[in-house]
């Protein structure tokens, strides 16, 4: 189950801005760390073939996350 | 001249020293083998499991030394390993000279990301330089980058380099001698309120204890304490400091975390600096169509293609592995084997032989024999880490693993250890997060390596019924499949074990970049197998050498003058017995010289041509065959006798009631504790045990003889539940000397491998155990 309005329940090829980092202190300071903080644009490129984890496009790398992890980043949906 | 000895064990000439520092995937380890060539030394810190890398380059000036500090994405220590990068900047490492420069690596094509950990070294009163990495790569994408605005924006001089063609190398180099002369003022970034005075009290805190710290405090490291919490910085700082520092700190932390997170507020401090940084110096135009990386992702992570490509490239390695390295293997034996047969020729029977050929060269050529698998597997995984294939594997196994507690990139680890445990171990390297690269330590001897091969087919191909069941399966096949099964069942709840109470409060965190595809580079994959190999050699050459000689000495002594006086009497006795025979040939066949030596008689005789001399020929061959025969099996039983007087046979005995519940009896107690250096050892052991010489896991006699072994009440010692138990033992024990020491260099201390033998031994003993007493059950 993905909570809707999170990172992880966004589709393959959709594009957000992150509102809010949640998450335990360390993943939270980890995603902070590597760009996934509020105010940020981010596409979801694909997911693995077994559903998990995501690779999301995020300032211009590739960053792969599971599904649970990104439960934690509180995203608006942006359209096209 | 004094004879006081320099600080910094640097050479005389010595420019200085450098620390490279970096994101992972940047290419700074191609910048720090360009750097410095391929002479480097690797340094490994206590209690963690990460390393640096050493290496010189002479220039113009003198001599300059290069520390390449293990890839990161930012200064904060939530775990020893990260802790060492700050640490080593800070020169605060035992055994790594202080940098008097540090050298950041910046890729170009993510520069926000990559700036992110330059903006916290340059936060240090620290002179530094940025090597501008992929400069290339970003220009085709439609990234440039105006390193004159970039320079002028951090305060610390921009190279653009491309290290595989040694492009700007001599500039860089350069640049670093002439910052390290100069004061930098460092970095300032404009933190919330809240953030800053929580580190300026925090400093004032540690300046006021900096003589029981040890260490003069700075900002960064007040920011690093405020903003991560607890680790092993918060825990070295309490210790020295005290309790009361503590509660004062956690006031401080609490007061200034109130609106937002510390990490928040240093995050959005950081990148909000690094938009205006990079906003000042970077022009992107946007590309139409798509990169290499992307169009070749569209491939290898695809659904399908993607399944396909991974089950191919891990059939190729776990072939190459078991399969392609065996010729090798087999020639490692054999040469190992010719030079132990050639000393033993040239000396006498004694002592120094039995350790020469025994103990020195059977035990480390034992360990030796890996070297090939070791090298293949590091080769290919040498070669998909730098094509960016392993991101992409753990990517697309992740999930599974995940299952396990474990994360995708341990796949390849564990998949190896079928091989060898040894390189799985070592593989283990690529992992990341520290809980899950321990976890996978731990996990990889459960899985069934090659040295259990021979105890199985010993133990199948002599008990196991050769039939089939349900028409189509083997039994026996059923039974070795069933054996790797085992180690893969045991790991499941060992993994889950492990993470609850040896690595507390830990959740497998995944967080993996997913780099470009970039071509290997040859050398770099040179340089990784001649340094893997070599401390692999070094290792066989020292630890897991003494532990050979020790239990060789166990087998070896004490020489039972009894047994020996008995033997050579027996031997005596045999040639006696041949004497006699063919004097009564000579008698028998009427020959002349009847008062000579029956033996030259014979032997004259024989070279003849006549019906006489074929006669005596064939009574002299029976008669030395007989002789042979009986020598062959003298030395087979004193073998065995002596063996069973040593101390080790002792140890066996000593420990009979306590393998006796598993079926054993104190010959299998003895000949596993015997392979306690490697696995395979207990054919050989077992063999001599039961008088038999030469020997291994194929002999239709050692099968026989396992066969018609009778325990003192005269019953068959082993049966089929015997058999199942001494491999239900070898499937799960850490009989090896090599994957323990391995561990031990992997994990920076004794408390794993000491972990893992107590833990393995105790659930082989379980296992076995149960195996034996239910297979028994079902017996009668």
């Amino acid at each position: 189950m993905t909570t809707p309005g999170t990172l992880a329940a966004l589709s393959v090829g959709a594009r957000a801005r992150v509102i809010e980092v949640g998450g335990d202190e360390r993943l939270q300071q980890r995603l902070l760390e590597l760009g996934v903080l509020p105010g940020i644009e981010l596409k979801v490129v694909r997911t693995a073939p077994l559903g998990d984890p995501l690779e999301v496009q995020v300032m211009g790398y590739s960053l792969s996350l599971r599904r649970s992890e990104a439960e934690v980043v509180r995203i608006e949906a942006l359209s096209e | 001249m004094s004879s006081q000895p320099s600080a910094v064990r640097t050479p005389a000439e010595s420019v200085g020293v450098f620390a490279l520092l970096g994101n992972p995937n940047t290419g700074k380890s191609t910048l720090f083998g360009a750097l410095t060539g391929v002479r480097q030394k690797v340094a490994n810190f206590p209690g963690v499991t990460v390393e640096a890398k050493l290496g010189q380059r002479t220039t113009a000036r003198g001599s300059s030394t290069f520390i390449d500090l293990p890839g990161t994405y930012s200064l904060a220590a939530r775990s020893p390993d990260e802790r060492v990068a700050l640490q080593a900047l800070l020169g605060r490492l035992e055994g790594i000279p202080a940098p008097h420069g540090v050298l950041i690596v910046v890729d170009a094509t993510s520069l926000d990301r990559n700036l992110y950990l330059a903006s916290q070294v340059l936060e240090l009163d620290l002179p530094a330089v940025v090597a501008l990495t992929m400069v290339d790569v970003a220009e085709r994408r439609g990234i440039e980058i105006d390193v004159e605005q970039l320079s002028e924006a951090l305060g610390a001089p921009v190279v653009p380099v491309n290290a595989p063609r040694g492009e700007g190398l001599e500039e860089l180099v350069a640049a670093l001698e002439a910052v390290a002369e100069q004061a930098r003022p460092p970095l300032v970034i404009s933190y919330a309120e809240e953030l800053r005075h929580a580190v300026d009290t925090v400093l004032a805190e540690l300046e006021s204890g900096a003589e029981r710290l040890g260490w003069t405090p700075c900002r960064s490291d007040a920011l690093r304490l405020v903003v991560d919490g607890d680790g092993p910085f918060l825990s070295e700082v309490e210790e020295r400091l005290g309790g009361d520092f503590l509660s004062r700190y956690r006031s401080i932390r609490e007061s200034a975390s109130q609106e937002r997170a510390p990490s928040l507020i240093e995050a959005q401090a950081r990148y909000g600096q690094i938009a205006l940084w990079s906003r000042g110096c970077r022009r992107v135009t946007e590309q139409t169509g798509t990169t290499w990386t992307e169009r070749i992702d569209g491939v290898l992570t695809h659904k399908l293609w993607g399944s396909l490509t991974f089950v191919v490239v891990m059939g190729l390695l776990f072939q190459s592995i078991f399969a392609w390295s065996s010729p090798l293997m087999d020639g490692i034996e054999s040469l190992f084997g010719a030079l132990g047969g050639w000393i033993g020729a040239g000396l006498p029977e004694g002592p120094l032989r039995g350790l020469l050929v025994d103990g020195i060269i059977g035990g480390v050529g034992g360990v030796v024999v890996f070297l090939p698998q070791i090298l293949i597997l590091f080769c290919f995984i040498a070669v998909l880490e730098d094509l960016g294939y392993m991101t992409r594997a753990a990517f697309l196994m992740d999930n599974l693993m995940a299952k396990f507690s474990l994360s995708g990139r341990s796949f390849i680890p564990l998949l190896s250890s079928f091989a060898c445990a040894v390189p799985g171990i070592m593989g283990a390297r690529v992992i990341e997060d520290r809980a899950t690269r321990l976890t996978t330590i731990f996990l990889a001897p459960f899985m069934s390596c090659s040295a259990r091969l021979p105890v199985y087919t010993l133990m199948i191909g002599a008990f196991v019924p050769a039939r089939t069941v349900w028409g189509f399966l083997e039994l026996q096949g059923i039974v070795l499949f069933a054996m790797y099964f085992v180690g893969i069942a045991a790991a499941v709840p060992t993994a889950w074990l492990v993470q609850r109470f040896w690595l507390k409060g830990h959740r497998s965190a995944f967080l993996l970049e997913l780099p470009s595809y970039k071509m290997p580079r040859i050398k770099a994959v040179a340089l990784t197998l001649w340094q893997r190999g070599g401390a692999f050699v070094r290792r066989a050459g020292t630890i897991i050498l003494a532990v050979s000689i020790v239990v060789w000495a166990l087998a070896y002594f004490p020489r039972s003058e009894t047994v020996l006086e008995r033997f050579e009497t027996s031997r005596e006795q045999a040639r006696e017995t041949y004497r006699s025979s063919l004097a009564t040939s000579v008698q028998e066949l009427g020959l002349p010289g009847r008062e000579g030596d029956p033996e030259t008689v014979m032997e004259e005789t024989a070279a003849a041509e006549s019906d006489q001399a074929d006669r005596a020929r064939v009574r002299l061959k029976a008669a030395r065959d007989n002789l042979d025969g009986r020598l062959v099996q003298l030395d087979g039983d004193e073998q065995g006798e002596l063996l069973a007087t040593s101390y080790l046979g002792r140890a066996g005995r000593l420990i009979e009631p306590i393998v006796e519940p598993l079926g054993w009896d104190w010959r299998i107690g003895m000949a596993t504790l015997a392979s306690f250096p490697a696995r395979e050892v207990i054919v050989a052991t077992l063999g001599t045990i039961f008088h038999l010489s030469d020997v291994d896991e194929e002999s239709e006699s050692l099968r026989d003889v396992l066969r018609d072994a009778k325990r003192p009440d005269g019953g068959p010692l082993f049966t089929l539940a015997t058999g199942l138990s001494v491999m239900i033992f070898f499937a799960l024990c850490a009989q090896c000397a090599a994957t323990l020491a391995t561990m031990r260099r992997e994990t920076a201390s004794w408390r794993w491998p000491l972990l893992s033998f107590a833990y393995m031994t105790s659930l082989a003993y379980l296992a076995a155990f149960a195996v034996y007493q239910i297979a028994r059950a079902a017996e009668s």
